[in-house]
């Protein structure tokens, strides 16, 4: 253990972690108002990562639909970014019409519309995959404009190396939060949102058009989807269709880890698993990808209301 | 000539069936499970082991074919023993924790066999011992078993311990109030699920003849959960109708090649919204239209 380890450590896991927070928010944003887990969520990430891309780069692989193909125009990251994200939006718009909203309108089990997402997750990541193939597609170097690759700094003889996108994702990330933040507690929209969480049918009683609210929840969590998505696929890459399915699952981990439902609890849970991911000691990185349902283990049997999740008491 | 073409086939679906059983289990407690091919995963593990490890050479000249009881054994008991683990902590609680903790247990699982030594880390084990000369031999595992479980099943839902499950999946609070332990009852319909789904891996280890992480994907879970809410999660048959009708699609579709796995998801999407109670449940519906 040494200080440059540990402050290495420290921001990568901080890097991580915002993402995860970000990614998670957008299940925390669905459940609180629909008490249902939307498990399409890892496909709309994935979805909203390669519309980056094709705005950013504009050139297809070799496999799928799509093969030796190119979009006419190329956009910096930043508008590709905003683009992707609202692309993804508009996918999340879409599991709401395609896996929720039919059975709302039924009034069916709830087991049943967490079946569903995963039926419109299968149809989104394999339509991906008939469209692209399932080859890996990166973001080239230059993709940040004139920006350096990492910053590389010397303490003690030993070398910290930050990268630039890790920089990027802080910012993004903290940026997104206070913006969601800010949404949520001072504007109207954000406050009937809020009311929609707490009672759909006093909401409705009120004046709120519960089922226009719902849908801009969709929006905004398939926007933090896609968001973080292309955040991780900037950093790691875009693995094929499916790299979405192992941050689908690792953000349960987190929601759980925060309290179902929180807020707060999102980001905190966010933070702690990417902290905890980045603090594994080296000689244990292969058990990196068990370290969040290690925690969610623990945290079910320790404090099943999460960190910062509030315990809810049952009634007839 | 139709059971040498389609033998594989026909195993597979009892095979599946059976796993979409381990689910159903749960269900009819209200409880929804992933962890069935985390158990099917671990029993394999422990057939692949103990038919190739060279620590098992003695068990194997000794035992002869009936290692493959042993081995059937052996998973049961860790499956169940885990599945206590697994269950108890999430299973205290109401709602949708057994799906999150379950998910968990097999992520945590797929990463510790990809790091030990003994699972054969991401390559896995081959060469496991073949009991039977055809692909439709192993209808001889599968087979009984699914008889078994079919009258168990059925047998089931008129003992206390049924009908204690569906009380809780009715109303959990209202079974609480009429006294039946509901932490117990769930705990106990999981653990049977995954006791069976221990089982099944066991057997299937020697019927693909080669065991590794591949075989507990998440879209693996989610197959097996379909198979029971397509077939019918309040009927006995259902998971052998989701099976029957999910296993035998991508053959039939075999010329839509890469489109087939939309078209899976495009299954489960419609049957949700169209046919809640699955095959089964529609089955029932038009047999009592044709009576009245």
């Amino acid at each position: 253990m040494n200080i440059v380890f540990l402050l290495q450590s420290f921001i990568n896991g901080l890097s991580i972690g915002s993402v995860y927070a970000i990614f998670a928010l957008g299940y925390t944003l669905v459940f609180s108002i629909l008490g249902i887990i939307n498990f399409a969520h890892g496909a709309v990430f994935t979805i909203g990562a390669y519309c980056t891309y094709a705005l950013a780069v504009g050139d297809f692989g070799l496999n799928g639909l799509l093969a030796g193909m190119s979009l006419p125009f190329r956009l910096p990251f930043p508008l590709a970014l905003l683009g992707g994200s609202l692309l993804a939006g508009g996918i999340g718009v879409l599991v709401e019409r395609l896996a929720f909203r039919p059975l709302r309108a039924k009034g069916a089990d709830p087991l049943l519309a967490l079946v569903s997402s995963l039926g419109v997750a299968l149809i989104l990541v394999n339509c991906l995959q008939f469209l692209v193939g399932a080859e890996i597609y990166a973001f080239p170097s230059g993709i940040f404009g004139s920006l350096p690759m990492a910053m590389v700094f010397k303490m003690d003889g030993k070398v910290l190396a930050v990268r630039t996108v890790q920089i990027i994702i802080l910012v993004v990330s903290l940026a997104m939060l206070l913006a969601l933040a800010w949404f949520m507690n001072r504007t109207r929209m954000g406050k009937a949102l809020q009311a929609t969480a707490e009672n759909p049918e006093t909401a409705s009683l009120l004046g709120i058009n519960v089922d226009r609210y719902i849908l801009s929840t969709f929006f905004i969590s398939g926007a933090l989807g896609g968001l973080s998505g292309t955040l991780i696929g900037a950093s790691f890459g875009l693995a094929g269709p499916y790299f979405g399915v192992s941050y689908g699952l690792k953000g349960l981990a987190v929601i759980v880890l925060g309290g179902l439902g929180s807020i707060p609890g999102a980001v905190l849970g966010g933070l702690v698993i990417g902290l905890g991911e980045a603090f594994l000691p080296p000689d244990y990185s292969s058990m990196k990808e068990a370290v969040a349902f290690v925690m969610l283990f623990v945290i079910l049997l320790a404090r099943p209301q999460g960190l910062l999740g509030r315990q809810t008491i049952q009634k007839v | 000539m139709f059971l040498e073409n389609y033998g594989f086939l026909i195993v597979a679906i009892v095979q599946q069936a059976l796993l979409g059983m381990s689910l159903w289990y749960p269900l009819m407690a209200g409880q929804l499970s992933l962890a069935s091919i985390g158990f099917y995963s671990l029993g394999g593990y422990i057939a692949a082991i103990m038919g190739t490890s060279p620590a098992f050479a003695a068990w194997r000249e000794a035992l002869g074919p009936a290692l493959y009881p042993v081995e059937w054994l052996i998973a049961l008991a860790a499956s169940a023993l885990l599945g206590l683990a697994v269950g108890i902590p999430a299973l205290r609680l109401r709602g949708i924790y057994l799906a999150l903790a379950t998910i968990a247990f097999v992520q945590v699982l797929n990463v510790v066999v990809l790091v030990l030594d003994v699972t054969g880390g991401a390559v896995g084990l081959f060469g496991i011992p073949q009991p039977f000369e055809s692909r439709l031999g192993y209808l001889w595992f599968f087979g009984p078993l699914l008889a078994v479980m079919l009258i168990f099943s059925a047998r089931l839902t008129r003992t206390v311990a049924g009908r204690s499950f569906m009380a809780i999946r009715e109303d959990e609070l209202a079974a609480q109030a009429m006294g039946i332990p509901t932490t117990f009852e769930k705990v106990r319909a999981f653990v049977i699920g995954c006791g069976l789904a221990g089982v099944v891996g066991a057997m299937s280890a020697p019927f693909l003849n080669t065991w590794n992480a591949r075989q507990s994907s998440f879209d693996a879970s989610v197959a097996c959960l379909a198979y029971v809410l397509i077939g019918g999660a309040r009927s006995v048959w259902g998971p052998l109708l989701g099976a029957a009708l999910l296993v035998a699609l991508p053959e039939v579709l075999r010329p839509l090649k890469d489109a087939r796995l939309i078209m899976n998801g495009i299954v489960l999407v419609v049957a949700c919204i169209y046919l809640p109670q699955g095959i089964a449940g529609l089955l029932a519906s038009l047999r009592r239209r044709e009576a009245a």
